[in-house]
């Protein structure tokens, strides 16, 4: 498939000259006329009563255009199970919880009002663990749900579950289980950009927000009802989204911070920024949610596997939001990773005091995919068998359909596993003792990842719409709604255009997304963004081409017959281009309209624009454009019963890495890694590249480095001085991009999604490699050279 | 942001005097810890008085006897300066270590000590060095040896009115080696412990000087006096490297932080003491007669 | 009360009147309307403020703006040749794929500006250990390095002709 123009070549990103010139407005950068600032006033407490709210002090305070409160203004409920509140009321159930805030001339004075109110308190026991939020007699997080009936339990009302094949029976049929419990972290997601919005209302109650989201259209839907909350009923909102400085995940919900902009912005009848610092950013945002996760699988004296038993036990944090539906991710890689007869998963959501959890990149794959795959490790050794050859002989195959019912069309998972142990060198260096020049251990491993590589269905609609309108230069201008994070959407879709329209990437000119210009999108989330939007614009460009060449007999030849008149007479040069044509005698490729049966000269050649121009400025004109509306091919799964085909392609892929172990202080260094992945096709290679290493960079950190400490629900390391993510320093090893391509028959161009991947199996391939190489099994994320050290000292203790 | 003054004398006299009419304000050097201190409210809105613009508070004076070093001199000159990385080798690795380009070049020496962390980098290569400080106030100026200069975390013997003027490293003799060496999380992090060792080897009659500091592990960075007290006497062999470590892990102090465990840094200080001192030793043994 | 603050921001002479304790990068961004410069930390830990002061990168978060009188500083939207082009970096940035969602990318340009000036031609090791203070979470930082290599490679190339 090496006929593509575009697809596939080396391009630099449209928006690269932009940003290197620091030309690209942010949120940050963004001011409206008159606009004020807003600033928040958050909890002091992780659960307590609010006892009284003063405000007089800060409402005095000169320069402060507005203080509101929950007492003060209507009631604005956020998230999906709509368990909290823009402002709260009555009580708060973790520190961030906003009580109060202010919108004032400049953010220093905002700042100082926030600090002149005062809050009065009655504090209550809270709970901070899941293990503690289930005990009975448990201080209730919410003691009711969101329609006011009581809740006897910390236990949130989401159901979860697999169960599938005859487990009882495959337990027998095992010669080697093992068994082991694993923890992963609450991280921030940490987009170098942070968090802010900025709201504004016209005179007849319409809302425009400017917002740092991956969601505009289920945004939309969230502030057109808190319209309706604040007695607008029939106003309109608008989401118009700046450049993002970074989502991963941290725009999939709208934010409590939003809300209260808009109920700033519509009490001042001036457009209100709020702005996080990173600070705010850190504290007051919701960080990808823990998991404690036991983990059970079996195999036969084959090495094949015969069943996988999953229980997770999430902490939810004091309110719901896209955290807590990690399960649905979860089962992805529960119920499809490698072939397994027999599969069990559940899940156990929970209320805390801690904070409230949010998606990040991977959204539940990474968590369940550490202890899946460090336990499969233990497997293969448990069962005398190479680990890499274990999980080749359990690949899946194309034509599988795993036991969530997903049909593999496509699957490289076992040319990923191959690629890897070549790029390793796997069997020279396997569980040989090695060590380097400065005595440290080494040792390699090897963890695989299956994602969804088709957009994610968890939503009634997972479509995306495009609007494709040409100019009359032969420009064409594209609104999707989709959102570009940094990921190099902009990239795929301008070269998905171009291909498919047959223009040059030059004349393919994005629309930044805005409710009012571009059709619906579901989000930015879930891998989907390249693979919605080039599926959706290979389906419109279809159309614009049709109506194109509908619109070429005649005119097509009037402009090529001048074009070869030259020197000729008209007769001469009408008989040359020929009568006019069927529409399917054209073709448009380079931006040039050509037409079968004509020699190839320049004058049979028509430039695009001439074309346009010409059924433009005429009698009964027209102009080109197209939109259509992308639906995958798959199915809203049941959860409880965690059944159905959620994606229309899967990404596979593996990574293998070596590693340096110091024994002495136990600081692991990955010394290379290769990095296999099935992406179906490569569209925009400096995108993918970019996207795989990036995605690398934060499976280091979480493997690594990465923790939110608490204390009580109180956030401790609020900012880069003590939340460590990696720099250029930890990211010194060589990395091997090995690219199979399967072809994917439901993927653009036949690529498949690659947004997530990078980071799934980071973790448990490192957690593998350290095992290699001094013999210890590391449970709980970060990996820290203390918790390595100390798990050294303690297999010492034993060898003795 | 405050409408509090911000004072850029360009005498030693003049900002000592501004101080002296001003007895709230602060001494500002480049401002990197004080700023952030500032802005999140740790430290109380006051009035500043920039150390930047006095000529003889900054740069490096090369002399037969020492290393005199303004206060203001930012990290970066002082990574950049030949003499330092040649003959204070422990503090070259400290410095280059030490954050970030955009740290470095507005960071001060004097800036690092006075703000006293336990975790100030370039604290354990000076006081191996056996650096002392000068101390510039309205009456007087008066010279302490760094080890007692540093007071307990962001504490200093600096009196009312009183500033870090100098930094004086005397040069070390021929035949010293010395190294540093730190463990952070990441690379541009704060150390969780950190070791300087140097080792003075003047001629083989002579018996070694050997003088070792640690940093992030007590109150103030620190000399190792015990760990140093176990090298009296002995050859320099493997046997001897680890009794000092061991001695070095003992002596300590460390406290559990969300940074890391006491018992961490301990381990920490064990294992960079002995590599630190077999580095400086160019991984030979030394065998040594009395 | 407000100071007078006067210095040369990419070339150009010019003069505010600030708070006395205002950082550079507010009256860089706020009063200046030079946006490019990022505020990611503002504590000295990402990187995404750095400018140019008198030649030497420095975190304009932490730089009382006060003490930017009299020096030359120059910023990201500074760096263009004088046709208008990219500079010699910022084009590596494009060409390597150094960029992502951009936030990073003024800090991260500015200190490869920087560090390219004072070692035109630094090994791997002394590219990261420049590049340390700069905070990325898009890239992992691989693209990002392949364009320093690009430009110190193309600023030796010029130099030598």
């Amino acid at each position: 498939m090496s006929d593509y123009s575009f697809v596939g070549k080396e391009r630099v990103r449209p928006d690269a000259g932009d940003k290197v010139a620091g030309r690209t407005p942010y949120i940050h950068d963004l001011v409206r006329p008159g606009m004020l600032h807003g600033k928040i006033k958050f909890s002091e407490h992780a659960h307590a009563r609010i006892k009284h709210i003063d405000t007089s002090r800060a409402k005095r305070l000169p320069g402060v255009r507005a203080v509101i409160t929950a007492y003060d203004t209507p009631e604005v409920r956020v998230g999906f199970l709509a368990d909290n509140f823009a402002l709260k009321r009555d009580k708060v159930r973790q520190f961030r919880d906003e009580v109060a805030a202010v919108a004032a001339i400049d953010p220093d004075i905002a700042r100082e009002a926030v600090e002149l109110i005062d809050v009065e308190y009655e504090p209550l026991p809270g709970v901070f663990s899941p293990h503690d939020a289930l005990r009975p007699g448990a201080p209730l997080v919410h003691e009711v749900d969101a329609r006011g009936r009581p809740r006897t339990s910390n236990l949130v009302d989401l159901k979860y579950g697999h169960h599938t094949g005859d487990l009882e029976a495959m337990k027998r049929a095992s010669r080697h289980v093992v068994e082991g419990y694993y923890t992963t972290p609450r991280i921030q997601q940490s987009c170098m950009g942070t968090a802010g919005c900025i709201a504004e209302f016209d005179g007849h109650g319409n809302l425009t927000i400017y917002a740092k989201t991956q969601i505009p259209f289920l945004a939309q839907r969230d502030f057109t009802k808190a319209l309706e909350a604040m007695g607008l009923e029939g106003c309109g909102a608008r989401v118009v989204v700046p450049a993002l400085g970074g989502g991963f995940g941290t725009g999939l919900d709208t934010h409590c911070y939003e809300h209260i902009a808009i109920l700033l912005a519509h009490k001042t009848g001036l457009p209100v920024k709020i702005l996080y610092d990173r600070e705010e950013e850190f504290a007051y945002l919701s960080p990808r949610q823990s998991a404690e996760t036991r983990v059970v699988q079996g195999c036969d004296a084959n090495g094949l596997l015969t069943f996988r038993i999953v229980e997770v036990l999430q902490d939810n944090g004091a309110y719901t939001s896209w955290g807590a539906t990690y399960p649905s991710v979860m089962m992805l890689p529960v119920t499809s990773l490698y072939r397994v007869p027999a599969v069990s998963f559940d899940a156990k959501i929970v209320y805390t005091n801690n904070t409230y959890c949010q998606a990040m990149r991977g959204y539940g794959n990474p968590e369940v995919t550490f202890p899946i795959e460090s336990n499969l490790d233990e497997l293969a050794r448990e069962a005398g068998i190479d680990p890499l050859e274990l999980r080749r002989k359990n690949a899946n195959q194309p034509g599988d359909e795993s036991p969530m019912k997903f049909r593999i069309a496509t699957c490289g998972l076992d040319d990923c596993l191959k690629a890897v142990g070549q790029g390793l060198h796997w069997t020279e260096k396997q569980g040989q003792g090695r060590k380097d020049a400065r005595g440290r251990a080494l040792g390699v491993g090897v963890a695989s990842l299956v994602h969804v590589g088709g957009s994610g269905r968890i939503y009634r609609s997972d479509g995306s719409g495009i609007a494709i309108r040409l100019d009359d230069f032969g420009h064409a201008h594209v609104a999707y709604g989709g959102v570009e994070m940094g990921q190099g959407l902009v990239s795929s879709l301008t070269v998905a255009v171009a291909e498919s329209l047959g223009i040059m990437p030059e004349q393919v000119h994005l629309n930044q997304t805005d409710t009012a210009a571009c059709p619906w999108d579901v989000g930015t989330h879930a891998s989907r963004g390249a693979f919605m939007a080039c599926n959706a614009a290979i389906r419109a460009t279809k159309l614009l081409r049709d109506k194109l060449f509908a619109l070429c007999p005649g005119v097509f030849e009037e402009i090529a017959g001048k074009a070869s008149a030259k020197g000729k007479s008209k007769d001469e040069a009408a008989k040359i281009v020929g009568a006019p044509g069927k529409p399917e005698d054209y073709e448009l490729k380079h931006a040039l309209v050509t037409k079968r049966g004509l020699p190839d000269e320049a004058w049979a050649k028509v430039d695009l624009a001439k074309v346009l121009r010409a059924v433009h400025f005429r009698q009964a004109g027209t102009m080109l454009s197209a939109e259509y509306f992308y639906e995958p091919p798959s199915e809203l799964p049941d959860w409880e019963k965690g059944i159905g085909n959620m994606s229309a392609a899967y990404t596979w892929g593996a990574q293998g890495v070596e590693v340096a172990v110091d024994e002495a202080t136990g600081e692991v260094e990955v010394l290379r890694m290769i990095n296999a992945l099935d992406v179906g096709h490569v569209l925009s290679p400096q995108a993918l590249k970019g996207q795989v290493y990036g995605g690398i960079a934060q499976g280091l950190g979480y493997a690594l480095y990465e923790e939110i400490k608490s204390d009580q629900g109180r956030v401790l390391n609020a900012g880069f001085t003590d939340y460590k993510i990696p720099t250029a320093s930890e990211m010194r090893f060589p990395i091997d991009l090995v690219f199979v391509e399967t072809e994917d028959p439901n993927g653009p161009f036949g690529s498949k999604g690659v947004g997530e991947p990078g980071l799934v199996p980071t973790a448990p391939a490192i957690g593998n490699a350290i095992f290699d190489a001094v013999g210890v099994r590391l449970k709980e994320l970060p990996m820290t050279p203390e918790r390595v050290s100390v798990a050294i000292d303690a297999k010492g203790r034993i060898d003795r | 942001m405050t409408d509090a003054a911000y004072h850029r004398p360009t005498t030693l006299d003049a900002a000592l005097a501004l101080k002296r009419d001003e007895p709230s304000a602060r001494f500002i050097a480049g401002g990197t810890d004080l700023l952030v201190q500032l802005r999140k409210r740790k430290v109380a809105p006051a009035p500043l008085i920039s150390l930047r613009n006095i000529p003889e508070l900054c740069g490096v004076s090369v002399e037969d006897e020492a290393i005199r070093i303004g206060a203001t001199t930012s990290l970066a000159e002082l990574l950049r300066h030949e003499v330092i990385r040649r003959e204070l080798r422990a503090l070259g690795h400290a410095l280059w270590t030490l954050a970030s380009q955009q740290i470095r070049n507005v960071g001060t020496l004097g800036g690092n000590l006075c703000n006293a962390s336990p975790a100030a980098d370039t604290a354990p290569p000076l006081l191996a060095f056996d650096a002392a400080v000068e101390l510039a106030g309205p009456k007087s100026r008066r010279t302490l040896p760094l080890a007692s200069f540093l007071a307990g975390p962001g504490k200093t013997q600096l009196a009312a009115g009183e500033l870090l003027s100098c930094v004086v490293v005397p040069r070390p003799p021929r035949g010293t080696q010395s190294a540093f060496l730190r463990q952070g999380r990441v690379a541009m992090d704060l150390s969780l412990a950190s070791v300087a060792a140097f080792i003075c080897i003047e001629d083989d009659r002579k018996a070694p000087v050997v003088r070792l500091a640690a940093g992030a592990v007590g109150p103030v960075p620190m000399r190792l006096r015990n760990a140093e007290a176990t090298l009296v006497g002995r050859p320099l062999d493997a046997a001897a490297l680890v009794a000092a470590a061991e001695a070095a892990a003992a002596e300590v102090s460390p406290i559990n932080d969300l940074r890391s465990s006491a018992n961490y840094r301990r381990r920490l200080v064990r294992v960079l003491c002995e590599r630190a001192l077999r580095q400086a030793l160019g991984d030979k043994e030394i065998h040594h007669e009395g | 009360m407000r100071a007078e603050l006067r210095f040369t921001l990419n070339g150009a002479a010019v003069e505010a009147f600030v708070q006395p304790q205002a950082r550079l990068l507010d009256v860089l961004r706020d009063t200046l309307g030079a946006t490019g410069t990022k505020e990611g930390c503002s504590e000295g830990e990402c990187g995404a403020c750095t400018v140019l002061i008198d030649g030497r990168a420095v975190a304009s978060c932490l730089f009382p703006a006060l003490e930017a009188e009299g020096k030359r500083v120059v910023t990201v939207e500074g760096l263009r040749q004088d046709n208008g082009d990219p500079s010699a970096v910022q084009r590596a940035f494009i060409d390597k794929g150094g960029v992502q969602c951009g936030f990073c990318t003024p800090g991260m340009v500015m200190a490869t500006t920087a560090l390219l000036a004072e070692n035109p031609a630094p090994t791997d090791d002394e590219i990261r250990a420049g590049l340390v203070g700069n905070l990325c979470r898009c890239t992992g930082y691989v693209q990002i390095i392949d364009a320093v290599k690009q430009a110190a490679g193309e600023l030796a190339t010029k130099e030598r002709s």
